[in-house]
């Protein structure tokens, strides 16, 4: 007891360090500039924004997760749906840290607000989480009140599961109607971003549950964690064959963008033909769940659900850089053809700060808010 | 209300890039930023190559993909065509950048006029430090600072925003041309209501087949480019044989 008492301190301890540090590179971010990342004209948007896109769209996969118990009503999965919504919630959090020290001028957000552009993606992206947040909030609240099945508890659900859709979607779409970068261009992208949403949520969910259950010996019944890796399984598997469709298409093709894209598109090298991310995040993990005695132990279920987490960071990066490789127009005249690219210290401190903040609130909401609890 | 739009006219471009500099210093424009550049290109093999430069700017794109993107309307279209930036309104989340087809967005990724900001002396009791300078002539940031960019727009855009040409608004709500068009010493920027068809720029139209950057995916570009240069010569045959 007193050990795991040391341990927890050490680690709040941690967590503490890394919230500072993370403060200290915002204050540094807004008084020098983003200069300070390894970004440039050509290459934009870089590991902070995929951070965002990455911890995002992992919220909307616990969300819609959340909603097999709270909007399906199948109630076995009822002691998951609290913790689920929790971790929605803190995984938001993170993300918003992330693009908030990746946005030039946070102190403009009022605009967001007082000259709202319908016609904008990125608005609303934004308008969804906020409003997914707040409704997540309100929700989890209720259901940390006993009210789980009153009219509007159930309403928030459903709005939250609503949400949950359509914001992946809509973060595709900030890519998907990009028609200077031909390689983002389309329906693709949203469609990527919702499974890929589904995938990281249920990975982050097994992985994060598992671990609090052997450090804190957790009484959810082991059996219930077999039936989500199965759907884990499933999600698996339909990301392989989406992803498979994709490079599949994307290499048969000789439309010039994609003949440029496909210089690129290995930020992570290869293994033979395949990606190393893919190979190593996707499909690797998804044989391993095919498995069924691995699927069935939770060393299998760790170790499969952490190799999704680490393969779908690496492949929104690789999207995200690739199609940002080589410059547009006449910025070819300043920057050479290809812009190699590596996170400065600021970057990598901006993703352990939403990481920091995110793991803080996971740390105390399991502590204090009985995150297993379900109705009677 | 006219819809002003540039051609540009590639016989007479000699390529000096008069223009560029004309822009920079009427726009305050910061180093490492272009809102007048240009795209070049060496072709073939030696002897037989050919270069081709294009001055670039905005296109002032009817439907401005950086326009429809931008999440608080920082980035607009005024009546005149002009797609304006209001970096009051702008959170700098690069969007239009990202989705700009031409290459013509830039961020300010740190304080502008890095240099000129600078305190330190080359020579010790000797030389005037940059800032000292921008001091002693009394200049606002840069020793060669236009007061009369203020009018449309701040004069020196702040960090953690972004820039770009807005056709000299400020010149031409005067009636005034933009400055590169004044600049140009062979006269190869004409600049005018495309909505006019008596003005010069629809007689060009109509005379010369323009071509402008990327039509194809559906942006309406409002610089549109005339007549190539290519002084080469070559030899007659009978198809080469």
């Amino acid at each position: 007891m007193s050990e795991n008492k040391g341990l927890y301190g050490i680690w709040l301890a941690v967590l503490g360090i890394a919230i500072v540090v993370g403060l200290i590179t915002a204050v540094k971010l807004f008084s020098q500039g983003h200069g300070l990342f390894n970004a440039n004209d050509v290459l934009i948007w870089t590991l902070p924004l995929g951070v965002y896109i990455y911890l995002a769209l992992a919220s909307s996969g616990l969300t819609l997760l959340a909603a097999i118990p709270l909007v399906f009503g199948v109630r076995k999965y009822e002691p998951f749906a609290k913790r689920l919504v929790f971790l929605a919630i803190a995984t938001l959090v993170g993300a918003f840290v992330s693009i908030g020290l990746e946005l030039g001028s946070v102190f403009h957000m009022i605009y967001i607000m007082l000259s709202p552009n319908f016609s904008s993606p990125i608005w609303w992206m934004g308008a969804i989480y906020s409003v997914e947040l707040a409704v997540l909030l309100v929700k989890f609240w209720k259901m940390h009140t006993g009210d789980w099945h009153s009219g509007f508890s159930k309403f928030l659900g459903t709005a939250s599961f609503i949400l949950a859709l359509a914001a992946p979607l809509m973060i595709g779409s900030v890519f998907g109607i990009t028609e200077s970068r031909v390689t983002y261009f389309g329906p693709v992208m949203s469609i990527y971003c919702l499974l890929m949403a589904f995938l990281s949520g249920t990975a982050l969910f097994i992985l994060y549950s598992l671990v609090v259950n052997k450090v804190t010996g957790n009484g959810v019944p082991a059996e219930l964690y077999d039936e989500v890796a199965l759907i884990f399984t499933y999600a698996a598997g339909v990301v392989a064959v989406f992803t498979v469709l994709k490079y599949a298409i994307e290499s048969a093709t000789v439309v010039p963008e994609f003949l440029v894209y496909r210089q690129f598109e290995h930020a992570f090298g290869t293994v033979g033909v395949f990606h190393t991310e893919v190979l190593l995040g996707l499909f690797l993990p998804f044989v391993l769940l095919l498995i069924r005695s691995v699927r069935k132990a939770a060393g299998g279920k760790i170790v499969a659900s952490a190799l999704i987490l680490i393969g779908t960071l690496l492949m929104h990066m690789e999207i995200l850089l690739a199609g940002q490789s080589h410059p547009v127009g006449p910025k070819a005249e300043q920057f050479p053809g290809f812009i190699s690219y590596f996170p400065s210290i600021w970057e990598i401190l901006v993703f352990v700060f939403a990481l920091a903040i995110m793991l803080l609130l996971y740390t105390l909401g399991e502590r204090y808010l009985k995150l297993t609890e379900a109705p009677e | 209300m006219p819809r002003y739009a540039m051609v540009i006219d590639l016989q007479r471009c000699v390529g000096c890039g008069a223009c560029s500099i004309a822009c920079r210093n009427e726009n305050n424009v910061p180093e490492g930023i272009y809102w007048s550049n240009k795209i070049t290109e060496t072709v073939g093999t030696f002897p037989n190559v050919r270069y081709h430069y294009i001055p670039t700017l905005c296109n002032h794109c009817e439907y401005a993909p950086c326009v429809r993107g931008c999440p608080t309307k920082a980035m607009h279209k005024l009546e005149n065509g002009i797609t304006m930036h209001d970096p009051k309104k702008c959170i700098g989340c690069k969007y239009c950048e990202f989705n700009c087809p031409y290459g013509v967005i830039y961020f300010n990724w740190e304080a502008p006029h890095k240099f000129w900001r600078d305190k330190r002396v080359e020579i010790k009791d000797g030389t005037a430090s940059p800032s000292e300078l921008v001091k002693e002539v009394g200049g606002k940031a840069v020793p060669y600072y236009n007061p009369e960019r203020d009018a449309t727009l701040p004069g020196i855009r702040p960090k953690g925003v972004v820039e770009k040409c807005t056709f000299c608004d400020h010149r031409v709500n005067l009636g005034e041309l933009p400055r590169c068009v004044e600049a140009c010493p062979a006269d190869a920027r004409i600049f005018g209501d495309i909505s006019d068809p008596k003005s010069d720029i629809s007689a060009l139209l109509g005379k010369f087949r323009p071509f402008r950057l990327r039509e194809q995916i559906g942006t309406n570009p409002h610089v549109f480019y005339i007549r190539g240069y290519n002084p080469a010569a070559y030899q007659p045959t009978k198809g080469g044989v």
